[in-house]
């Protein structure tokens, strides 16, 4: 009965979303708004080619803050959410939950590792370049970092170097925010306020390639801060996001 | 006007949370003493903006040199300046009473004072943004807060309510995005003054969808029936400070979001009618069940649930007496529930299970924590010379005016209700021969300071409510006064 009541609930609910969803056609034509606007603006004011990077670090970077704070947070209360109790017979401290890999994984890791880290890093500093950004690419890295992560069970990541690279880099983001109140033309927060440059240059677009850079280096170092608490027990203490 | 900018609300905390780690290397102690810092400036310029506020002119600023529609704005009006300058001054008050909290270590104080920076740049940015999607980036933010905190103290009932609470607000965030998709598909903007401008033309059917899309998502952060199964286990297994600032910032902001889209962002014809029924079975649901709780905090989290239907009953009769007893209740609810909170920390402190009848006698073992609880009950159940009676007598008045009798009934009714399960505690306090060996942990100085500042408050007003009437009136005139939102928002277009 109860599962009778369940699904027919749950068939009106998805009734309704599918006809709200279906009526958008896709690929269309459709939204109009402040769609145009950006389009224009992008390449003209800000000289940035990629007019997604100017609408995620410039029209709406201050939501960008808030999704860099988003991962933060995140990395910060997993911790409490996501812990592995402490077993009392390990030998190591700390210690990985997952067990060694064959050689052919470890070499190939080791290969793989420094070119993963550079494309990484060649995707966040050409963010307003080519697609890709400072999320995008801080990912990369981290993936960098899972590989080694799964292949050796030795490997283990400095903590205190993570703090270091997420507290310069986010506040790296802030600071520049903050200049823009002084500096910049209209005195607003993330208002570019260095000269804006040539369209296609790696120089130009002003805060906005600097912003992607920072924000590159926070989601690496975050996204494997949360891999490397996932994957590692420790034993002194309860809590296993400590250094 | 540069220090006296708004963004400084969110900035400056957000700053301070990156900086914290580094600031713990240098210096441990830094880690309590620049939180404090960071509150009582933020506490200043709040009161500082809030006072100087010219009516009728918010101060509206743009991000990045681009104005609204195209670029985010904040904008700090009698409304929204009035619960940031709340939620400030409440953080500061909830920094006094923990910044001494020595026995959870320095990297469990480390993360404490993180997640509460990030907590009040995002319940504050809710409150100021004037953007639909900033607005539920920093719902998100304070979301994360609420789960990570809620598993403070690491065992199986925390994680389990931390878990709950991680379900249910992941499903409030997707329907909130599904919404804002939907909306952004029909008028193609995310500013709310330039959405409410559009919103006229959405097909009343997606309109609908889009509506309930943004009731239930909403109504899981402000604790509506049927949604908000995580709040008891939340507020129970959370530490004192962390269920203090659930009450008294997270739930504000989340009602504060729901009345903004459906008051200025989104006319919707049944919307009010569909929050008075939910929110009369909130205050149903909540008060009969907190009189049945054995746990002091979970009664207290019952007791919240009500108070926010209340809020949710008085904002639904969408007339201006209705606005300002919902303001009314909200400053009241935000004020007593923390000193509740907080009093009822020491006093769980210092009991094995956290029961209430394990606080027989602690009226004389712990004078000024069950005073100030006792305190708190008789203002939260709308005793005079209490600030709470002002907020039930308006609420009275404006459920008169709107011709529901029914209404008045029913919330005597639970006042008689609430009466019932408070003094049940305060009888135990006082009238009761104490346990014997019970371990008593005296609340510290800055506990007593911040306990005392709330008392003095709530009795200020309850005394001479004239302090605050005046303010409430004109948020009040803000938030009912939808085109002259848009007009300071949106100055270059003309309304036809």
């Amino acid at each position: 009965m109860k599962k009778v009541v369940v699904i027919g609930s749950l068939g009106v609910i998805v009734y309704y979303l599918l006809s709200a969803f279906v009526a958008i056609p896709f690929g269309a034509d459709i939204i109009k708004g402040v769609k145009e606007f950006y389009l224009q603006k992008s390449p003209d004011d800000l000289k940035v080619a990629n007019v997604v990077t100017s609408i995620v670090v410039n029209f709406r970077g201050f939501d960008t803050l808030g999704e860099v704070t988003v991962l933060f947070l995140a990395s910060t209360a997993l911790g409490s959410i996501l812990y592995h109790r402490r077993s009392q017979h390990s030998g190591l401290n700390p210690q990985r939950t997952s067990v060694e890999a064959s050689a052919i994984v470890q070499t190939g890791a080791k290969i793989i590792f420094p070119f993963t880290v550079i494309l990484g890093a060649y995707i966040f500093i050409h963010g307003h370049l080519t697609p890709g950004g400072g999320f995008q690419g801080g990912a990369i890295i981290a993936t960098g970092f899972l590989l080694m992560l799964i292949s050796y069970r030795k490997f283990f990541i400095k903590h205190n170097a993570l703090t270091w690279i997420e507290a310069i880099a986010g506040s790296t983001f802030v600071i520049l925010g903050l200049f823009g109140l002084i500096y910049a033309k209209n005195h607003d927060f993330l208002e570019n306020f260095l000269p804006a440059g040539k369209l296609n240059d790696l120089l130009s677009g002003g805060i906005i390639g600097i912003i992607y850079i920072a924000v590159g280096f926070k989601v690496g170092a975050e996204i494997t801060g949360i891999l490397d608490t996932l994957l590692t027990v420790k034993e002194t203490g309860l809590d296993p996001e400590e250094n | 006007m540069v220090i006296t900018d708004p963004v400084y609300f969110i900035a400056l905390p957000l700053l301070t949370a990156f900086l914290l780690p580094l600031f713990g290397k240098i210096y441990k102690p830094l880690i309590g003493i620049i939180p404090g810092l960071v509150f009582a400036f933020l506490a200043y310029i709040s009161f500082d903006l809030y006072l100087n506020l010219v009516p009728g002119k918010p101060i509206i600023i743009q991000m990045a040199g681009w104005a609204p529609p195209w670029g985010i704005n904040l904008v700090f009006s009698e409304f929204s300046g009035l619960i940031v300058t709340l939620i400030t001054f409440l953080a500061f008050l909830v920094w006094v009473y923990s910044y001494n909290f020595k026995k959870v270590g320095f990297d469990n104080s480390k993360k404490y004072f993180t997640l509460l920076m990030l907590m009040v740049a995002g319940s504050i940015g809710v409150v100021l943004t004037g953007d639909i999607f900033n607005m539920f980036v920093f719902l998100e933010i304070t979301a994360i807060y609420s789960y990570g905190l809620t598993a403070f103290y690491k065992g199986r009932d925390s994680a389990e309510a931390a878990f709950k609470y991680l379900l249910l607000g992941s499903l409030s965030s997707v329907f909130i995005l599904l919404a804002i998709l939907l909306l952004y598909k029909q008028v193609g903007t995310l500013n709310m003054a330039d959405i409410a401008v559009k919103a006229q033309s959405i097909d009343p059917k997606m309109k609908s969808i889009i509506a309930i899309l943004f009731f239930v998502g909403l109504g899981i952060e402000a604790e509506m029936f049927p949604m908000n199964g995580w709040v008891p286990d939340a507020y129970s297994q959370a530490p004192g400070p962390v269920a203090a600032s659930f009450a008294g910032m997270l739930a504000k902001s989340g009602i504060y979001a729901l009345i903004r889209v459906f008051y200025t962002v989104l006319e919707v014809k049944g919307v009010f009618d569909l929050l008075l029924i939910m929110g009369l079975l909130t205050i149903i649901f909540a008060e009969f069940s907190a009189m049945r709780q054995k746990h002091l905090r979970r009664m207290l989290a019952y007791s919240s649930i009500g108070q926010m239907g209340l809020i949710m009953v008085a904002f639904s009769f969408n007339t201006k007496a209705g606005i300002f007893a919902g303001l009314f209740l909200m400053f009241n609810h935000a004020i007593i529930k923390t000193l509740l909170f907080l009093s009822s920390g020491f006093l769980t402190y210092s009991t094995k299970q956290k029961k209430i009848r394990d606080l027989d006698g602690f009226g004389k073992i712990m004078p000024f924590t069950s005073l100030m609880f006792g305190l708190g009950a008789f203002a939260i159940v709308g005793l005079p010379p209490f600030s709470g009676f002002w907020g039930k007598l308006n609420m009275l008045v404006a459920t008169a005016d709107s011709n529901l009798y029914f209404v008045i009934a029913l919330i005597l009714l639970v006042a008689v209700v609430e009466i019932v399960y408070y003094f049940k505690v305060i009888g135990r306090l006082y009238f009761r021969q104490q346990h014997k060996d019970v371990e008593v942990h005296n609340p510290t100085w800055n506990a007593i300071l911040a306990m005392s500042i709330l008392a003095i408050v709530i009795i200020g007003v309850g005394i001479y409510p004239d302090l605050i009437t005046d303010y409430l009136t004109k948020a009040t005139n803000e938030l009912f006064d939808k085109a002259g939102y848009i007009h300071s928002v949106l100055p270059n277009l003309s309304l036809n």
